[in-house]
């Protein structure tokens, strides 16, 4: 699954994924695009509040996976 | 004239003694001290006054001190002063941009907080000119860190006034005069007798910066610190407690916040998931509370706080407070509420 944020700006991003990943089973991925430069530090500190985890990957892409509900 | 607008701004309103004096100042400090005539002698009469009292408050020379009539410059005069050939600068990814700005041009070394948001100084050498910010003005994190045996310090105290003294293998210094609610547009940069320093800006004579930097302005900025700090010593205590209020409320009342480590007790910054800070910024201060904010939407340059991003904490959603000395428990009882309130709504807004 891809999430398509390119150019959608701060908080929006990190709103979309968690809309998505609302409805997922623990352990589901997916890959966001996002190139506001808030989302790397943003992504970081979203994964470490949240418990799940997210991994900057190529450019303006990030590894998602769903560790808690 | 008292405003009726609870203020979390970092700007202060000008002391009291200082307003209520500044038409005065500015009748007697009009001429030139630096002159011969009659009323030029009094003006250096006034400005020597000034010089001592900062002296005093800040422990220092009162003939290490040079007023800027633009704080700013002092990081330029402070830092590119010390350097010269075969030096490096070494600074932090908690340093202000104009810290960043300086060692874009020099052999330099960018050292990374921890996620206390302290420095390691362990790795200096004797040739080193180093950045030591006393305390960071987004956050309040105080460094507990002194670099030993370096070849010069420049120290930042723009954010942390008179309430944190100077080490003592200081080179250059530099304070903002509205850090003791003096009026805006006055630095104070200090060089040291012992500095190795060479002014960078252009000059044919001993002076530091081309001036003249306002006397009154000086005059009425000394009164401020003279009043402030009295304040200082019977308001510390309430402005502690507030803050740990302030924290308090936001972590249990206020779900996916994310607060800095904290420090100086006159500083709080808060972060919360899912929340636009512009239309939180915006929205408060519809509501009659004026808060600052390091999140890019509400930034010029649209990028998020670089203090933030290198302590690893939220830039999304964030309003920075700071707790001022006429700040009450009502105000910031009333404040919360209602920024709970509004970080639902933005919330809901999504």
């Amino acid at each position: 699954m891809i999430v398509d944020c390119l150019g959608k700006r701060c908080p929006l991003p990190i709103i979309e994924l968690a809309k998505a990943l609302a409805d997922k089973p623990i352990g589901f991925s997916l890959t966001l695009l996002s190139d506001d430069p808030a989302s790397a530090p943003d992504l970081i500190a979203w994964a470490r509040m949240t418990g799940n985890a997210a991994e900057a990957g190529e450019l303006n892409t990030f590894q998602i996976t769903k560790l808690t509900d | 004239m008292v405003s009726i607008t609870p203020n979390f701004q970092s700007e202060p309103r000008l002391h009291e003694a200082a307003r209520i004096a500044l038409p005065h100042i500015f009748e007697a400090a009009w001429p030139d001290s630096s002159k011969l005539g009659i009323d030029s002698k009094s003006a250096a009469l006034l400005l020597n006054e000034a010089r001592e009292t900062f002296a005093s408050h800040l422990g220092i020379r009162s003939d290490e001190i040079n007023f800027l009539g633009e704080p700013n410059l002092g990081f330029h005069l402070g830092l590119s002063g010390l350097i010269s050939a075969g030096k490096r600068m070494v600074y932090s990814n908690v340093d202000r941009m104009e810290v960043f700005a300086i060692a874009e041009n020099q052999p330099s070394e960018m050292l990374s907080v921890s996620k206390g948001g302290q420095i390691d100084f362990s790795g200096l050498t004797s040739s080193d000119v180093v950045s030591l910010q006393l305390c960071n003005r987004e956050t309040g994190i105080i460094q507990a860190g002194r670099p030993e045996n370096v070849n010069g310090l420049f120290v930042d105290a723009t954010a942390s006034g008179t309430r944190i003294g100077l080490p003592e293998n200081w080179s250059t210094a530099l304070w903002d005069s509205t850090s003791w609610a003096g009026p805006s547009g006055i630095g104070i940069f200090a060089l040291s007798k012992k500095a190795n320093w060479k002014n960078p800006l252009p000059h044919l004579d001993g002076r530091i910066n081309p001036g003249p930097t306002s006397l009154p302005l000086i005059v009425a900025s000394a009164l401020a610190i003279d009043s402030w700090v009295a304040d200082e010593k019977n308001l510390a205590a309430k402005i502690s407690t507030i803050n740990g209020d302030i924290r308090n409320y936001i972590s249990s009342n206020i779900p996916d916040s994310d607060i800095a480590p904290g420090g100086a007790d006159h500083l709080i910054s808060a972060s919360f998931l899912y929340v636009n800070a512009e239309q939180l910024v915006t929205a408060l201060a519809d509501k009659g509370y004026s808060v600052d904010s390091g999140s890019a939407c509400s930034a010029a340059n649209m990028q998020p706080s670089h203090v933030l991003a290198a302590l690893g904490l939220l830039t999304q959603g964030n309003i920075r407070l700071t707790i001022h000395h006429a700040t009450t428990f009502d105000d910031v009882k009333a404040f919360l509420e209602i920024l709970s309130q509004t970080v639902t709504e933005c919330r809901g807004a999504k």
